[in-house]
């Protein structure tokens, strides 16, 4: 036996020079491949993914040894060469020695089980919540047990608290905290007119206590779930069953539900309270990865899915970010491969269900019945149908089936009751596509054969008969089961093969097997991991929520990286204070509300945020960690916009369900989040757009941000609105910015209202419109004829007109009869359509009536269609011209007779539509002759004798070619009558402006001003 | 190792109040490291010739087999399976085993360097000797979606920043009157995806792309509102100064207030600049001719070159141009008349381009970049179609420092798969911040503790460009 120090001298001479030649580029300090690390005999001990690299002693048993030998095909290292033989040599010789290892004091490494060292066990969000009782500190400023520990840590820093805010402050600040929303004049003089000394904390307990509240704390909660309503990809297909996780979210905060129920119902819902539709909903928290309907590499996709669930379940409970540790051990925490895999274990049974209903087993069973009723009372009708339709449809499927790899195809034409877990999962997601080309199949478009298509049509109509059979439909479950009791695989590749690695928590926390109880359906791996998290003594995920509302009422947390409690994130500020906190929450039962109250009671968050640091502040703390004032903020996006809406008067308060448009006057959590189609206004001030977990609002100033709340539609709108029922400056400043002008405000805006005033007024007159008796002419006073109208026609309307056309473009430009459009096709606003005939290079040919449309899809994404009716008109010519257009029946109908010819008959035609909806809603108004914006090229040149619109595509009995007899319509013009108010010419020379009158209309500016200071958007 | 050290002197409030201001080299303090802070600080880190970008996006995914990757195997086989030799790809319409379709193109070598070029693009062969082609691209989507995303971005999915973004995060902007990152469509569909191929991902909304119209109102609310004039703007902007001066000024320590005002005077300054940006009255007609924009076939996709090239010479970082957008360039049938009419309203605009440029003396410091988000397959589909392959595809580069008339990496025989120096996206994006002077491992944005790189720590700059 060689003696220690001739070992010692034979590792440094022979072994350790080998290891840093041949080893060291990847396994070592910077690289750690396969999680090994060969620097420290430590490390070679516990070894890397595949168990120890080497045992003192053991050559043969030593995973080194068989790597370098080559003696496993799959695992031969150094990978690219085989070491010569004398150098195999040294290191069984040395390992056969007992692996001797200097002890080098500076080096020293101890690796405890898992091969996680001592330092990293001893990071202070490993630790244990400690019980701590508050410090004696603070004195008289003390409200709460909070204030001690600010103050301690204050008077360690030589720092000073901030005098408490003022009560406009005050009320301010809560109000946008608690609700989202400003306080109305009323409610800022009730109480900073209120003398009861406990004003306050009853305001808190009344904010606590309004449907408000939920609406705005749901806001974060959806940010850290990336709540969206679409499919976030190419299609980006809208989620119309997503809504009610919304509205669960809302409704638990409102309800103070526990945050460890409120995490097990999302996490376990469905195995937890599978027949409790208020519970199952949680579930949708893992539908929320994005998707894409035609992507063939299903594998892909899933795996996809299941990581980001696994990230976000990582990032959103227990503060660590796992994305690293997908690839390798983290390189900086603590997070071991091995345990992003035990974390993903739990997410991989997860199927994708769509076929549950969102209704109690009662309801269900009831709908069953009826609808049995109705299969058996229609059973032949439908065979009937089925069979015009059934080739093409197998044919469409068989098509898209066949494009999947040969594997997945065998799976999807397995009995679905033969299918084990993964195969369920992997055919579902291709049952979903093959659902898709099911549904591209539309009848009343693709069956070719005309006496096939009357007699589909005469059969659906006869089903219609049997509509009072049917059950009314049952609301779709967006929710999440396991595919089975049984888990599907869960491999991480290593280079000794594939490892099956079981659900467990990350080994620094909590090395112990998961107890986990599957049901008849279900792994019950999720319960598992949600009882976990939601252990009272689980340091990680109770820290985590207690900080997140910390940050949220602070604007930073105690931990300032709110989603990263890692060695990467930052250390706490008041570490005591955060345990404090936490041990009280769960203690207490989990309550949000309780720990609302206890930290906006405090004298910390009353401080005010009109503080300037002086110099020794600014150099003891500049970033106010230590909370020596209120941090300043800005308002966040959905802050902003619902605070416009409140004061402008306009705030819709109607409370869940279907999502509204972003441009219209809901509360902006209840706007419509289609990630590739956000809202202008929301995005531009940093609203996420919900692909990830966001922890944090960024706060950006951009000048396309400042363009468009400069010259934005929708903020122009609300000052108008607000404007308007503004009698004077002092009006606008109570409303925007809650109080009066100073004198000095008044001054300026009173000067900047005559400014405004007397430019407007100075504008030239407009030049009296003579009649027009030559019809629509471009560049003159008749170019285009603006129609006031009260009411939309909707979606099935008609207009049916007398007109006569002088010319087509020479070149493809069309002549615009009509339209309620302004001729975009990007955004909500452009919404509409137009009737147009064509030039005479246009690919419709010349003198086409057709007809463009602008609406919503079936995927609520804006659609643009052209429908041309391949009718041709002459000009020179008078026709009645009849244009019909249906979304539900999905067509436009189109009826031309020429006048001029006695006893023509009608030319009519009827042509498919795509299913597009809301198309009056765009923002511009009804033009006759062209567009909403104008445009020269555009205009009809001719005459329109007479038009009108009605609702509804009317029965042909009321059409008449005869104008003197319409007596129905949204509006009636007809050329030879006196104009009516509701029409107003516009020519080549008119600015086509409102009737605003001047004061009015620098008012809306000055609102519009009001609106965008920083006053208004920021909280300080 | 730098790969995953970041430092950053200040803190993120701070970072983010810098970024507010929205120009200049705000990732400055994230490039830094030691060294850099003893010395003067420089950016770009290297000497590099490349100061911007243009990148010519042909979406939809051109074929590479039929203009910059001759195969005459293909031809030889054409109407057989793929041999057994070849594994077979996962497809997007899962062509994998349909019979291979010939290419119907004349091809010639060009220039000094004998480059094979189809005659679909007869004008960019003529500067054969300015092209850098990269025949070994490789990338991991399958589908448009996941292709564009990923070409824009380095990942197939959303909520990453933009090459774009990353570059205008590396070195700001040089004209602050216009935004540093500017997307102009070929038309009114919607690219892929949408807005979020040029989305600043999880860095502050400054470093996204604008989106020019090319005729009309160049950016979205760059109009004042109907019925409002510049004079009016100006009082509104005079007022708002007013109000917010007083509260500012009690509130110094708050930069972001100082900050916006900043940009409201920006948005004025743009409303005044960016018209004449995209103006291009003053462009003589032979100039237009040029580019194309006397004939109707190519005007829109030449006026569109046109409007880059002022663009850059304006300070513009980063500009992407739309070719086909909404996937026109996918020809899964009848590919001869899809891409004959695309190759032709590309081609002379892009070689006028090329020839602008380096009348100019731009060529030399723009980086022009050609591609799409993946080739299409040796296979047929459809009979006379080809379906979508990312596992090797062309691209090329001109200007920039980049040495022409010579072509990298090579695909297999067939064209199907990148076999000889294949570059992922990842790669590619290194490889572009590599030629405007930035080590992208050094280019770090910290998000949720982790320190994130444009190329999810992956790739690695081909510096054989150069």
């Amino acid at each position: 036996m060689a003696t220690a120090d001739e070992a010692l001298t034979f590792f440094e001479n022979e072994v350790r020079p080998l290891l840093v030649k041949r080893c060291y580029e990847c396994h070592s300090d910077t690289k750690q491949k396969g999680g090994l690390r060969v620097d420290h005999i430590g490390y070679l001990k516990s070894g890397g993914d595949t168990g120890p690299a080497l045992v003192p002693g053991k050559p043969e048993k030593s995973a080194l040894i068989e790597a370098v030998t080559y003696g496993n095909a799959d695992f031969q290292m150094p990978p690219k060469e085989k070491l010569p033989a004398s150098e195999i040599a040294i290191l069984e010789k040395w390992i056969k020695m007992g692996a001797p290892w200097p002890e080098d004091a500076a080096k020293k490494v101890v690796v405890t089980e898992g091969g996680l060292t001592e330092q990293q066990r001893k990071f202070w969000a490993f630790q244990p919540v400690q019980k701590v009782s508050p410090p004696d500190a603070g004195g008289s400023w003390v409200r709460n047990d909070v204030d001690r520990f600010i103050a301690e840590k204050q008077a360690e820093m030589k720092l000073k608290p901030a005098s408490e805010a003022d009560r406009h402050e005050q009320v301010r600040r809560v109000y946008f905290d608690l609700h989202g929303l400003p306080p109305t004049k009323a409610q800022v003089d009730a109480f900073v007119n209120n003398k009861d000394s406990r004003a306050y904390e009853k305001l808190i307990d009344e904010l606590l206590a309004s449907p408000r509240y939920g609406e705005r704390w749901a806001q974060h909660w959806l940010d850290l779930v990336r709540y969206a309503e679409s499919d976030g990809y190419n299609q980006d297909a809208y989620r119309p069953h997503a809504w009610p996780y919304r509205d669960y979210v809302i409704k638990s905060f409102n309800d103070d539900k526990p945050y460890d129920q409120f995490v097990r119902e999302q996490l376990a819902g469905d195995e937890i309270a599978p027949d409790d539709p208020n519970v199952f909903i949680a579930t949708a928290f893992m539908r929320h990865p994005v998707y894409e309907y035609n992507l063939r590499d299903i594998r892909g996709q899933w795996d996809l899915i299941v990581t980001d669930m696994t990230d976000t379940a990582g990032e959103l409970f227990l503060g660590l970010s796992m994305g690293c540790a997908r690839c390798h051990n983290h390189k900086f925490d603590p997070i071991l491969q091995k345990d992003y895999y035990r974390l993903r274990a739990f997410f991989t049974p997860v199927h994708w269900r769509d076929d549950l209903k969102l209704v109690p087993p009662g309801e269900k069973k009831a709908f069953d019945e009826q609808e049995a009723k109705w299969m058996t009372a229609t059973a032949e009708l439908r065979a009937k149908m089925d069979a015009l339709t059934r080739p093409e449809i197998d044919k469409r499927v068989k098509t898209w089936l066949v494009s999947f790899p040969e594997d997945l195809q065998a799976m999807t034409n397995k009995p679905a009751d033969q299918r084990d877990s993964l195969e369920k999962q992997l055919a579902g997601l291709c049952e979903r596509q093959l659902d898709f080309a099911r549904a591209s199949f539309d009848p009343m478009k693709d069956i070719k054969d005309e006496k096939a298509k009357a007699e589909y049509k005469a059969l659906r109509e006869d089903l219609n008969k049997f509509d009072h059979l049917k059950p009314k439909p049952l609301p779709e479950a967006f929710v999440v089961t396991d595919a089975g009791p049984k888990a599907p695989a869960n491999k991480l590749q290593t280079r000794k093969g594939d490892l099956e690695i079981e659900p467990g928590f990350p080994a620094i926390v909590d090395s112990a097997p998961p107890k986990i109880t599957p049901t008849q359906t279900s792994t019950g791996r999720r319960t598992a991991l949600a009882d976990w998290i939601t252990r009272a003594d689980n340091p990680l995920s109770t820290r985590v929520i207690v900080n997140r509302v910390w940050q949220y009422h602070f604007g930073r947390g105690i931990v300032g990286s709110a989603s990263e409690f890692g060695t990467l994130g930052e250390l706490p500020t008041h570490p005591a204070l955060l345990d404090h906190l936490t041990a009280k929450f769960v203690a207490g039962g989990w309550h949000f509300k309780a720990l609302h109250r206890e930290i906006m009671l405090s004298a910390t968050y009353r401080q005010t945020a009109r503080r300037e640091p002086d110099e020794a502040v600014a150099k003891i703390d500049p970033a106010n960690r230590y909370l020596w004032r209120f941090h300043p903020r800005r308002l966040d996006a959905e802050q902003v916009r619902d605070a416009m809406l409140a004061v402008s008067g306009e705030l819709d308060l109607t409370a869940g369900g279907p999502a509204s448009d972003g441009n219209g006057t809901r509360r902006s959590i209840y706007t419509r989040k289609k990630r590739n189609s956000p809202n202008d206004l929301l995005l531009a001030l940093d609203m996420p757009a919900g692909f990830t977990s966001i922890a944090e609002r960024q706060s950006t100033t951009t000048p396309t941000q400042a363009l468009q709340l400069l010259n934005g539609d929708w903020l122009r709108a609300r000052a108008h609105h607000l404007a308007s029922r503004t009698k004077s400056i002092e009006d606008a400043w109570l409303a925007v910015l809650g109080r009066q002008p100073t004198d000095q405000e008044r001054a300026t805006a009173e000067t900047f209202l005559e400014t405004q005033m007397t430019r407007v007024k100075q504008a030239p007159p407009k030049n009296e419109i003579a009649a027009n008796d030559q019809g629509f002419k471009v560049n003159t006073q008749h170019e285009r004829l603006l129609v006031s109208v009260n009411d939309k026609e909707g979606d099935e309307f008609t207009v049916e007109s007398i007109v006569k056309l002088d010319s087509v473009d020479k070149n493809a430009e069309l002549r615009t009869l009509i339209s309620h459009w302004d001729g975009g096709k990007a955004s909500l606003e452009s919404f509409g359509w137009s009737i147009d005939v064509t030039g005479q290079k246009s690919r419709y040919k010349p003198r086409n009536i057709l007809m463009q449309l602008v609406g919503e899809d079936e995927n609520a994404n804006i659609g643009y269609q052209v429908v041309a009716s391949d009718i041709h008109i002459e000009v020179g010519r008078r026709y009645h011209l009849v244009v019909q257009v249906s979304s539900a029946r999905h067509s436009v109908t189109f009826t031309v007779r020429d006048l001029d010819t006695p006893g023509a008959a009608a030319q009519s035609a009827v042509v498919p539509m795509d299913r597009l909806s809301k198309l009056s809603q765009g923002a511009s108004p009804i033009y006759l002759g062209g567009l909403g914006k104008r445009n020269p090229t555009r205009q009809w040149d001719g005459q329109i004798e007479a038009l009108r619109i009605v609702s509804g595509t009317s029965a042909a009995s009321m059409l008449s070619t005869d104008p003197e007899k319409w007596n129905a319509g949204l509006f009636i013009w007809r050329a030879a009558d006196p104009l009516p108010s509701q029409f107003t010419w516009s020519g080549a020379d008119s600015t086509a402006d409102s009737e605003d009158t001047p004061l009015l209309k620098a008012m809306t500016s000055l609102c519009q001003v009001l609106l965008t200071t920083n006053q208004f958007f920021y909280l300080h | 190792m730098h790969c995953h050290r970041y430092d950053l002197p200040t803190s993120r409030r701070d970072f983010l109040q810098t970024a507010g201001c929205g120009f200049g080299a705000v990732a400055l303090a994230a490039l830094m490291d030691d060294k850099a802070q003893a010395a003067p600080l420089q950016l770009p880190q290297r000497m590099a010739r490349a100061k911007s970008v243009i990148f010519l996006f042909m979406e939809g995914g051109p074929s590479h087999l039929d203009t910059f990757d001759r195969k005459p195997l293909l031809n030889e086989l054409a109407g057989q399976s793929l041999p057994a030799s070849f594994k077979t790809p996962l497809t997007a319409a899962g062509e994998g085993k349909s019979p291979l379709l010939e290419c119907k193109r004349t091809w010639k070598q060009h220039g000094q360097g004998g480059l094979w070029i189809s005659d679909w693009f007869t004008h960019v062969a003529r500067h054969a000797d300015d092209l850098a082609v990269i025949h070994s691209c490789a990338s991991s989507g399958i589908n448009h979606a996941g292709g564009v995303c990923s070409m824009n971005t380095g990942s197939l999915f959303g909520g990453r920043p933009s090459l774009g973004a990353w570059a205008s995060y590396g070195l700001g902007t040089e004209n602050k009157n216009l935004p540093a990152f500017v997307v102009i469509k070929d038309s009114e569909s919607s690219v892929v995806n949408g807005v979020r191929n040029w989305g600043a991902g999880f860095m502050p909304a400054v470093y996204q792309g604008v989106e020019f119209h090319s005729d009309g109102t160049p950016i979205k609310y760059l109009d004042n509102p109907k019925g409002v004039d510049r004079r009016e703007q100006r009082e509104k902007l005079d007022l708002l100064g007013k109000l917010d001066h007083d509260f500012n000024a009690s509130r110094a320590s708050n930069t972001e207030l100082e900050a916006r005002i900043r940009g409201f005077e920006l948005a004025y300054q743009m409303q005044a600049e960016a018209p004449g940006a995209v103006d291009l009255s003053k462009e003589t007609a032979a100039t237009k001719k040029l580019y194309g924009m006397d004939d109707a076939a190519t005007a829109t996709f030449g006026r569109n070159c046109l409007l880059a090239r002022r663009l850059v010479e304006n300070g513009v970082r980063f500009v992407q141009l739309y070719s086909g957008a909404g996937s026109k360039w996918d020809s899964h049938a009848g590919i001869e008349a899809k891409h004959s009419q695309l190759c032709h309203s590309v081609d002379k605009p892009i070689a006028g381009l090329l020839t602008d440029l380096k009348a100019r003396g731009l060529l030399e410091e723009t980086l022009v970049i050609w591609g799409g988000e993946f080739g299409r397959t040796p296979m047929s589909e459809k009979g006379d179609g080809r379906d979508h392959n990312p596992t090797g595809f062309t691209m090329w580069m001109a200007g920039g420092g980049v040495q022409g008339g010579r072509t990298h990496g090579t695909t297999d025989e067939l064209g199907l798969y990148a076999v000889q120096d294949r570059l992922h996206v990842h790669d590619l994006h290194a490889t572009i911040l590599h030629l405007l002077g930035i080590d992208h491992t050094r280019l770090i944005y910290p998000h949720m503790g982790r320190p994130e790189r444009i190329d999810q720590n992956e790739g690695r700059p081909y510096t054989k460009l150069v």
